[in-house]
Formats: C-alpha cells, sequence, structure tokens
C-alpha cells in the first residue's frame, strides 16, 4: 500500500474548509472567489490523479478517519471504479470554472457553495460508509440548492424549493432504507456490510429488502428516474448558465455512482439476483425512465429543459445497466457515466454561451445558428452527436456495452430498449442540429444581434442607460419570448461584459466536445481500469 | 498479412480534404481543387494496392497493433484492403474524380448556396465509403456505416428548405433505425454468439467465421435471428423493400449527391455490407445449414426468404418507375430494383450469381452515375426536371442524352453494356440451381423488360419527338384504367366540398389553358408529391415558402391563392422549352465541360466493362473473390448445382 492514502481525507476536508474563505476574504475584496476555487479545484485536480494513478498501479486505497476500527469508524475508500467519479468530479469543477469566471453567477458565497458542491461530490465518491454517504447527500443537496436559487428571477427559486422538497424526501428514504439495513446488520460500514449481509438475508429477509426498497426509491428520486423525476427539468433549467453543467454532469453522476456503488459493493450481484422480481424491477424503471424522458425531451421547447430530459433518459440506460447484473452492462454503465457526464457539461456549457452571446433558449430561436457562431454550433453538433452515440464517441462505447449487457442476460426487451434508445435520442437531437444548420434565422432574432449587445459596454453612463432603456421597450414590444425578461434585466443592470463571450466558456466547450469524441476510442482502456481487478472482485 | 498503412491512408486522404476544403472557403477554385486532388490520391493510392490485392496479399492496419489503442475490449479496429473490399473502394475511389469535376460544374451551374458545406460533407462521406470497403470487422464497418449517414445528411438537407429538411429527416430517421438500431443489434449478437463457443470476434473471414459457424450450430434461432438482423441493418442502405422509401425522397440533395452516393457510395455500401454478411460473416455454408421451417412449406434455405424479397423489389420498383414524371425519382426507382438485382444475386449463393452480383456493383455504378449526371446536366442547362417536357430535348443536348441512351441501355442489360455481364452470370447462376430458382431468372429477365419500358420514353421523347407535337405518356398522363373524364366534369360541378383545392385545381387548370392538352390530367396534378420535388428553381425557397402559404389554410387563402397562381405559372414555363423550341446545340456547345467531360468518360466505362470486362480489373476481382470463398482453383470448377459447388469447398 502506498502512502498516498492521507490524501483522502484532504480530498472531502480541503474544499470544505476552504469554502469559508471565499467569504471572509469578501469582507475586505470583491472578488477572490474565483481565484480560490481555481486553485482549490487544481489542487484537487492534482490530488485525484495522484490517487487515481496509486489505484490503478497498486489496487484500492483506504483510509481510516481518526485510527478507527471499519466496523464502528469511518473508512474512505478509493478505488478502480471511484477513482474514476472522483477524477471526473474534480476535473469537472476545475473545468466549469473557466466558464463562471465571465459567464456564471459571481459573487463569493457563490464559490463558497460551489467549493462546498466539490468537496460533498468527492466526500460520495470516497466513502465507505453508508450513514457517512447520506451526510455527503445532503452536503451536496444544500450546495445545490443554494446555487440553483442563485439565478435570475423567481422561476429559479421556486425549481430551488422544489428541489429541495424532493431532494430532501429522497435524501431520507435513503437514510430509512440505511436505518433498516443497519437494524439488520449492526454495521455501517461497506466492506463489512458486504461481508455480513448474506447471513442477514438468510435471519430476516424482509427486513433487508425493505431497507433496499428504500434505498432504491430514494436514489430514483436522487437520480431522476420517471416518474420521479420532476425536480430534474425545472431545477437544469432556471440554474444559472454557469451552475447546469456542473449540476448535470457531476451530481447526478455522482447520485447514480452511489446507487451503484450500493447496488454492487454492499448488496452484492448475488443478493440482487437471487431476490425474487428485484432486477426486473429496476431495470424496468431505467428502461420506462429512457422511454419517458426522450419521449419528454422531444416535445419541449427550451433548449436546457430538453437536455435535462434527456438526463432523465440516458440515466435510465445507466439504471437498467445496474440492473442486467452482468459484467459488461456494468462496465458500460461505469463507462456511460463518465461519456454522459462529458457529453453533457459540453451541452450545457454550449447552450450557456448561446444564450449569452445568441439570447436563444428555445429550440426555435436557434434556427440559423450554424451561421452566426459556427464554432459553437459545430461543437454542439458534435456533442449531439456523441450524445446519439455515432460512433467514434463516448455513447457509442457506454452503449455497446449495455446493449451487449443486455444480450449476454438474454433480456430481450430490455436489449431491445438500449438499441432503440438511439432513435430517442436521435429525434431530440436531431431537431436541434436540423434547426441550427437547414432552418434560416427567423427576422424576429434581429432586435437581439450580438452587436447591440457588445455596445452596451458600460463605458458612458448616460448613453447606456438609454440603450437599455430602449432595449427593454424593445423586448416588450417583442412579446413574450422566454428569456426575455432576463435580457431586459441584463441590459438594465447594463452589465456589459456580462454579456460577452469568454475565451475560457469556449474552450470549455472545445474541451468537451473533443474529448466525448476521443473516449470513442478509449472504450478497451476503460474497460481494463475496471475489467480484471474490480470486477472478477464484485462478480466473484 | 503484412502490416501496412496503405487502407488508412485511403480513408484519411478525403478525411483531410474534408478540413483543407473548410479552412478554404474564401477560395473556390483552391477549395474545389482540394477536392479533385484528394480524390486522385485516394484512387492512387487504391490503385496501388490492386496488384497485390490480386496476387493474394491483404493489407491490414489495426488500431491496437500500430498505436496500441483497444477501440473496446476484445474488439480491435482494423481497416484491410482485402479483395472484396477494393472492389468497392477502388469504384468509389474512381468515380469520384469525375464526380469532383461534374460537381463543381452542377454547384457554380446553378449559384448554389453553402458550397463549402456540400464539398466538405461530400468528401467526409468518401472517406467513410472507403472506410466501409476496407473495415476488417463488424464493429469497424458500423462504425463507418453510422459515419456515412451521418455525412450525408448535410447533402439530403442541402437545399435548407421545408421538403428537404423532410426528406433530411427521413433519411436519418431509416438510416439509423437500420444501422444504429439493426445492424449494432446484430453485430452484438454476433460477438456473443462467437463468444458462446470460444473467443468472441466479428473479425470477416473468406468463406464465414469459424465461430460463428460453430455457435450458429448450438444455437441456430438466434443465428438466424442475427443474420437478419445483419441484412436489415444493411438493407435499408440498399433500399430493399419494404425499407425503400427514403431513397426517392433523398432526390431533392443536389444531382452528384444524387449519383454518386444515392446511387453508388451509399446504396453500395448496403448491398456491400450484404456481401460482407454472406460471404464473409455467414458463409454461403452456414446460410445454407440453417434452414428455416416454414409452417406449410416445409424448410427452406435462409437465403430464401431475403431472395424473394428482392425479386419483389426488383420487380415493384421497376413498376413503380413506369408511372413518374419527375426524372431523378424514376431514376430512383430504377437504384432501388437494381441494388435488388445484387441482393439477389448474392442471396441465390450459387458462385455464378455472386459473380454476377458482384459484378454488377461496378457495372450499375458505371451506367447509373452516367444517367444521374445527364439528368444533372438537363437540369442546370434547361432547368427541367419532367420528363413530360423533354420532348425533343435531343437536339439542345445531343451528346447528354446519347450518354444517356448508353446508360439507359446498360441498366436495361443489352449487350455491350456493363450491365449485359452482370445478368449473364446471374442468370447462370440462377439456371446451375434450377428448381424454383427460375422464378428468380423470370424476375430478372421481366425486370430487363420494364427497364427498357421505362427508359425508352425518354429517349424517345429527346430524340424522335418535337416539343411542338408530342404524344402523350399513356402511363403518366391518363389515370391508371383510362380517362373518366365524364365523372370528373360532374365532381367539378358539385364543388364546395373542398372548395380550396378545387379552386387552386381549376385555376392551375386555366393558367395551363393556353394548351389543348388542359383536359388531361397530368400525373403531376395526380400526384402532388411527385411534383413537388425540388431540385433546382423550383425547389428555391422562396417557391417552397410560396406553396407553404397555400396549404396553411383558408385563413390565408386570399394571399396564398395569388402565390399559388403565379406559381402554377410558373411551373407551366420554367420547365420545358423555351418560347421558340430547343435551339440547336453541337456536342461541344451544349454545356460545360466541367460536366460533359465526366459524363462522357463515365459512359465510356460503361461501355468498356461491357465489352472487354476482363480487362478491367473489376471482373478479375470478382472472380478471385468468389474462388476464395468457395475455396475453388478456378471458375470453371464451380460449375454444376449448388451443393456441388459447396463441396469444393470443403476439399
Amino acid at each position: 500500500m502506498s502512502n498516498v492514502d492521507f490524501l483522502l481525507p484532504l480530498l472531502v476536508a480541503v474544499p470544505m474548509l476552504l469554502s469559508t474563505v471565499p467569504i471572509v476574504l469578501g469582507l475586505r475584496f470583491d472578488r477572490t472567489g474565483w481565484s480560490v476555487a481555481a486553485l482549490t479545484t487544481t489542487a484537487l485536480v492534482a490530488a485525484t490523479t495522484a490517487l487515481a494513478n496509486a489505484v490503478y498501479a497498486t489496487g484500492p486505497v483506504s483510509h481510516k478517519l481518526g485510527g478507527w476500527n471499519p466496523a464502528y469508524g469511518i473508512e474512505l475508500v478509493l478505488d478502480e471504479f471511484s477513482a474514476l467519479i472522483a477524477v471526473l468530479v474534480a476535473v469537472t469543477a476545475a473545468g466549469v470554472l473557466a466558464y463562471t469566471r465571465v459567464g456564471g453567477p459571481r459573487g463569493n458565497t457563490f464559490y463558497s457553495g460551489y467549493l462546498l458542491l466539490t468537496g460533498g461530490l468527492l466526500g460520495i465518491s470516497v466513502t465507505g460508509d453508508v450513514f457517512n454517504l447520506f451526510v455527503f447527500l445532503e452536503i451536496v443537496g444544500l450546495a445545490t440548492y443554494a446555487m440553483i436559487a442563485s439565478g435570475d428571477g423567481p422561476e429559479s427559486a421556486v425549481a430551488a424549493l422544489k428541489y429541495l422538497i424532493l431532494g430532501t424526501v429522497g435524501a431520507s428514504m435513503y437514510l430509512i432504507g440505511v436505518g433498516l439495513i443497519f437494524m439488520a446488520t449492526g454495521t455501517l460500514n461497506m466492506g463489512v456490510l458486504a461481508e455480513v449481509l448474506p447471513a442477514a438475508v438468510e435471519r430476516d429477509p424482509t427486513l433487508v429488502r425493505a431497507g433496499f426498497a428504500f434505498i432504491f426509491v430514494g436514489f430514483s428520486m436522487k437520480v431522476a428516474q420517471w416518474p420521479l423525476h420532476t425536480w430534474q427539468p425545472d431545477a437544469y433549467q432556471h440554474a444559472p448558465d454557469g451552475v447546469t453543467p456542473v449540476i448535470a454532469a457531476v451530481v447526478s453522476t455522482a447520485y447514480a455512482y452511489a446507487f451503484g456503488r450500493l447496488l454492487y459493493s454492499v448488496f452484492g450481484p448475488e443478493f440482487l439476483t437471487s431476490t425474487p422480481y428485484l432486477t426486473e424491477l429496476v431495470v424496468t424503471v431505467g428502461c420506462v425512465s429512457v422511454v419517458a424522458g426522450s419521449v419528454l425531451a422531444v416535445i419541449q421547447t427550451d433548449v436546457k429543459r430538453m437536455f435535462a430530459f434527456s438526463s432523465v433518459s440516458q440515466f435510465g440506460l445507466i439504471v437498467a445497466a445496474y440492473g442486467l447484473v452482468t459484467e459488461s452492462a456494468f462496465v458500460g454503465a461505469t463507462i456511460h457515466l463518465v461519456g454522459h457526464a462529458v457529453i453533457k457539461a459540453g451541452l450545457f456549457a454550449a447552450a450557456g454561451v448561446i444564450a449569452i452571446s445568441y439570447d436563444a433558449r428555445t429550440v426555435d430561436e436557434y434556427a440559423g445558428l450554424a451561421d452566426e457562431h459556427p464554432l459553437v454550433a459545430g461543437m454542439m453538433a458534435l456533442l449531439l452527436i456523441s450524445l446519439i452515440g455515432i460512433p467514434p464517441s463516448a455513447g457509442f462505447v457506454g452503449k455497446w456495452y449495455i446493449a451487449l449487457g443486455a444480450v449476454e442476460a438474454q433480456l430481450w426487451p430490455v436489449a431491445i430498449v438500449v438499441l432503440f434508445s438511439t432513435l430517442m435520442t436521435l429525434a431530440y437531437s436531431a431537431r436541434l442540429l436540423e434547426k441550427m444548420y437547414f432552418t434560416p434565422a427567423t427576422p424576429l432574432e434581429a432586435p437581439h444581434a450580438p452587436e447591440s449587445v457588445a455596445t452596451d459596454g458600460g463605458e458612458d453612463g448616460g448613453d447606456t442607460e438609454t440603450a437599455a432603456g430602449a432595449d427593454a421597450a424593445n423586448d416588450g414590444a417583442a412579446g413574450t419570448r422566454g428569456g426575455t425578461e432576463t435580457a431586459a434585466l441584463d441590459a438594465i443592470t447594463a452589465n456589459g461584459d456580462r454579456n460577452t463571450v469568454s475565451y475560457g466558456m469556449l474552450a470549455l466547450v472545445v474541451a468537451a466536445a473533443l474529448l466525448a469524441i476521443s473516449l470513442g476510442f478509449a472504450g478497451g482502456f476503460l474497460a481494463g481500469l475496471l475489467d480484471p481487478s474490480f470486477i472478477t472482485e464484485v462478480f466473484n | 498479412m503484412p502490416e501496412s498503412i496503405l487502407p488508412l491512408a485511403a480513408v484519411l486522404t478525403s478525411a483531410v480534404a474534408v478540413v483543407l476544403i473548410v479552412a478554404s472557403y474564401r477560395r473556390p477554385n483552391i477549395r474545389e481543387g482540394w477536392s479533385v486532388l484528394a480524390a486522385l490520391t485516394q484512387f492512387g493510392i487504391v490503385l496501388s494496392m490492386l496488384p497485390g490485392v490480386l496476387d493474394g496479399t491483404v493489407y491490414e492496419w489495426s488500431l491496437q497493433r500500430s498505436l496500441g489503442v483497444e477501440f473496446l475490449a476484445g474488439i480491435d479496429f482494423v481497416l484491410r484492403a482485402d479483395l472484396l473490399g477494393l472492389l468497392f473502394a477502388l469504384l468509389a475511389s474512381f468515380l469520384w474524380i469525375f464526380t469532383s469535376f461534374y460537381a463543381t460544374g452542377y454547384m457554380r451551374g446553378l449559384d448554389e448556396h453553402d458550397q463549402t458545406r456540400f464539398f466538405a460533407a461530400f468528401a467526409a462521406s468518401l472517406s467513410s465509403a472507403v472506410g466501409i470497403a476496407f473495415a476488417g470487422n463488424l464493429v469497424t464497418i458500423f462504425v463507418f456505416y453510422e459515419l456515412l449517414s451521418l455525412v450525408t445528411y448535410p447533402l439530403v438537407a442541402h437545399d435548407g428548405d421545408r421538403e428537404a429538411r423532410i426528406a433530411g429527416r427521413k433519411y436519418i430517421a431509416y438510416t439509423f433505425f437500420g444501422g444504429g438500431v439493426i445492424l449494432l443489434a446484430g453485430t452484438v449478437m454476433v460477438y456473443w454468439l462467437t463468444s458462446q463457443t470460444g473467443t468472441a470476434t466479428t473479425a470477416f473471414e473468406s468463406g464465414g467465421i469459424g465461430a460463428l459457424a460453430e455457435g450458429a450450430a448450438t444455437d441456430p434461432t438466434a443465428a438466424q435471428i442475427t443474420f437478419y438482423l445483419l441484412i436489415t441493418g444493411f438493407a435499408v442502405k440498399a433500399a430493399v423493400m419494404p425499407l425503400h422509401s427514403w431513397l426517392a425522397d433523398a432526390m431533392v440533395a443536389p444531382t452528384p449527391v444524387s449519383g454518386l452516393l444515392h446511387a453508388v457510395a451509399v446504396v453500395k455500401s448496403g448491398a456491400f455490407g450484404i456481401a460482407r454478411v454472406i460471404l464473409e460473416v455467414y458463409g454461403p455454408e452456414t446460410i445454407r445449414d440453417l434452414p428455416l421451417s416454414v409452417p406449410g412449406i416445409g424448410e427452406v434455405g435462409l437465403n430464401v426468404p431475403l431472395a424473394i424479397l428482392a425479386a419483389f423489389t426488383l420487380t415493384t420498383a421497376s413498376i413503380i418507375a413506369l408511372r413518374k414524371d419527375h426524372l431523378k425519382r424514376r431514376l430512383a426507382y430504377s437504384t432501388t430494383a437494381q441494388l435488388s438485382y445484387i441482393v439477389l444475386g448474392l442471396s441465390m449463393l450459387h458462385p455464378y450469381a455472386i459473380l454476377g452480383a458482384l459484378f454488377h456493383i461496378p457495372a450499375h455504378a458505371f451506367a447509373k452515375l452516367t444517367l444521374f449526371f445527364c439528368a444533372g446536366s438537363i437540369h442546370v442547362e434547361t432547368h427541367t426536371d419532367y420528363i413530360n417536357d423533354m420532348a425533343g430535348i435531343g437536339k439542345r443536348m445531343p451528346l447528354t442524352m446519347s450518354a444517356f441512351t448508353v446508360g439507359a441501355a446498360g441498366m436495361a442489360g443489352m449487350p455491350l453494356i456493363a450491365g449485359f455481364v452482370s445478368k449473364f452470370y446471374m442468370l447462370l447462376g440462377a439456371g446451375y440451381v434450377g428448381g424454383e430458382y427460375w422464378l428468380f431468372a423470370a424476375a430478372l429477365l421481366l425486370s430487363g423488360v420494364l427497364n427498357i419500358a421505362y427508359f425508352w420514353p425518354v429517349v424517345y421523347t429527346a430524340f424522335f419527338e418535337s416539343e411542338d407535337r408530342h404524344d402523350a405518356k399513356p402511363l403518366l398522363e391518363f389515370p391508371a384504367g383510362g380517362i373518366r373524364q365524364f365523372a370528373g366534369d360532374e365532381l367539378a360541378t358539385d364543388g364546395g366540398k373542398r372548395d380550396e383545392e378545387t379552386e387552386l385545381n381549376s385555376d392551375d387548370d386555366s393558367g395551363a389553358g393556353v394548351d389543348s392538352e388542359a383536359d388531361y390530367e397530368y400525373a403531376v396534378d395526380r400526384y402532388p408529391s411527385d411534383a413537388d420535388v425540388p431540385g433546382g428553381p423550383g425547389g428555391s425557397p422562396a417557391e417552397g415558402d410560396a406553396n407553404s402559404s397555400v396549404k396553411t389554410g383558408p385563413e390565408t387563402a386570399g394571399t396564398g391563392h395569388d402565390h399559388g397562381h403565379a406559381v402554377a405559372h410558373d411551373d407551366q414555363h420554367h420547365g420545358g422549352p423555351p418560347a421558340g423550341g430547343w435551339t440547336r446545340h453541337s456536342p461541344l456547345t451544349e454545356s460545360t465541360w466541367l460536366m460533359l467531360g465526366p459524363i462522357v468518360v463515365i459512359a465510356t466505362g460503361a461501355v468498356v466493362l461491357g465489352v472487354i470486362p476482363g480487362h478491367a480489373a473489376f471482373l478479375d476481382l470478382a472472380t478471385e473473390i468468389v474462388t476464395s470463398v468457395f475455396d475453388a482453383n478456378s471458375l470453371e470448377q464451380l460449375r454444376g448445382p449448388l451443393s456441388a459447388a459447396l463441396e469444393v469447398s470443403t476439399q
């Protein structure tokens, strides 16, 4: 065992402690939040990479908090499965900062929340204790509520409240489940639980099954599976543009990871397959979400909302893959977790860039985008193509393994849903592609030409005010298009550079798109990370 | 098996060209120069492998061995130039050279928009097509198959009007259903089936994957389903009925696209995929050993349903083509029929039939590309799309229409043109098998007759009729079963139920009322979908809008009505002969040489393939493929019934 395990508690503690720094410094300086967050997340990227290296070279790294025996104390573990997620969280957290530097919410308090969120997410990835997991779920939840609520306008507050209520219900369900499991076994450590659960199942199957049921429902809510997904579209749509990429990319991913961890490391494949109707239920929930999410995505008009429903559908694939209980399906679920996170981060960042520069938020407003913003449109097209799963791309690799898993399990209906999910994803993606590339822009978009916004600059106070007034009047006349209020609000506050697209934002979008494509060639590599060590340990 | 970068280089040549084309978007001459240069380079690379491949060398490039990257666990990303792959790659890259000249002339002649996107997507399509040709396993072919669907979508939706967008939607829905769903399912199943009995693999092997044959023996039902999944996945692009209807709609694309992609590269990739499945995934022997038991009939070969479907398609599509007035649509249905020749030949399993089918890939390509180039040339020069307007056009475009005649003869399988050779071998194959296979031979012969029936009117009206005096085309201008004039009048007089439509129709008639044929009901009027196919001035966005505004309903009737009238009026005049009739042109001045040159070269190619097929590489390749699949030393060994031919392979 290498001596990198001291990094594990730091992964969680450092961002959480540092999250107070922006507030303290904020008493004296105006804009320190971003720098603190940037430094912290960069350090976290380095730390997680070092840890992941150690994990893939020599095997899992673990750390006993306070030196307590795992049976009673809290253990932090990083193994082949969680190392991927930890690196993903750290990299995404650092990457999205490139967007928020210019575009996102910029208050010091925002970055406090951001660091808290990062710490919580890393906590979910590394914890080896089921109750500790609940704590981190709550930390992540609270940070997310705050960040969603920091959006402009009343809808954000409502969306945050809705998420608050449903998210807390989900977490409470999980807690009840943990309580029941604790009753049955007397331990909370995942590793120990895995050993003692089979005996507990024999002693009192109902108790364990009830515990599982609560955990499953709790996570269905957290991962946003149909019909418990209703918080998600609102949350994604109304969160500030700079926040959505993080939430969409890693928050749901971390939840789904935690669910997978519980299924495979705590309950174990044997419990899953031997309990009647269990896998059928999990698979059904997943498949229904795939279909319902896609159908709902197709009928949306708001682009961010459409992507949110797309997440419901994509996480449906992952949950279905969990339920298949085959090695290929599990590998597929893991790869799809990572791939989907990269793709969605890029898509939401691109949607944010487009909203800033083009003031387009609905699918119809995307008409003619390719001519105005060839780079962003091109990258968005690449990301959508990856999402559909056209090879070589991240989306294809995940789907290949999941489909293979479904065939190996000989669950033909699941295989059919997984394969047809391509067409369903195509339905909403192609709608956007067609709008961007083959639909000429209508004159309606003209009042919001980027130039007129850029002249708002903010150099000359008087001018700006009149211009903003005129803009606002135009907006009023233009009618009730989505985003009009926010645009008017921006104009009135005359916050000029809020409406400029920075190189950081473009870099984030481009990086996500290129990563999504190049992950398409990493199918063997990613499977190799999991395959010999983790998979055999879990499945045999 | 030598490690070679050549297959990868052939694929990357046009992929690099995409970047260069986009980069030089400000300078059209340089941009088109890249296209030509890439086409020549690609053809050169492919050609350089020909001697080696004919001697039995296989050039292979593998992602894992060269870069150490594993594409998917247990599956390598392999490009290998073998006999079958080279046949397709040679064809596509050779024809691309001339198509890039032609496309330049066509796009500039019509002053099209978004030419950079067009040429970039075109080069990308060629890259994917060559990738399909050289793919060494099912996963690799799937990658390129999907990419091909993706990059041809911008070409289909190129016009950007409503019609084109709808055609584009249909196109991607069909192709991704075939590729992303069905073909992927088949590929996963093959991987799973082979993993049952040994190492999981999807790599092609001449004569069939050994592990798959074993897997098929243990689980015949799954193997049969897998076979049909793979075949269906490829059949979508090969436009086998009932999955054919995207092809006719895709004709809204600019003609070079319809020509090279929707008569050669894209649709042939489907036929080529079927060839791979039959010859190198399953192998004729495994297919024969997996009979379906059909209740009431007994056991039939796995290939027979496919052959029946192909025979049905080639007959039905020919009949539909008879009634298409829009020239490109008629050609599209002809393509549907001809592709099924290939599928039929392959699915008869007999070596001679397979030989004919494989040779039909280039034979049809040359002839059909000629026909499409002619149609495009007519469109650019005279804006005529409908056969009805083409009376006497032979005066205006003598060389083009002569080339058209050559291509049409090739389609019909006239001796001395390429199509004859392939059909000859297919008939031989059907004859050797005998029995019920005579029905397939009969379908082939019948389709030849139908080919003449729908191509001859075009040639006849072009050369032997004049614009002011021409006969009505019986199959186009009269409703099936004769004119119901009285019934028609009565219906018109009791008006009021569907007044919107009636009004427009009567207006159309009065617009056309200057000539004496106003009483006839044109095929165009009867089938608005047929007439709505844009492709030039008729497809300009403005007109599309006007049309749609007519259709929006009563509230816009006032304004829409006028538009509709104007458009209907336009339609009468923008196609067809100018006011004073066609002006007589010499072959040298009828069009730009950018378009005439390719037409002449490709038509000559079709004749060369028909007169001296043995000296034009393609027949050699096809023969080698067949002998290697059946493990024979020469073609002569394979004469006789199918079982005897298969015996040769087991010796």
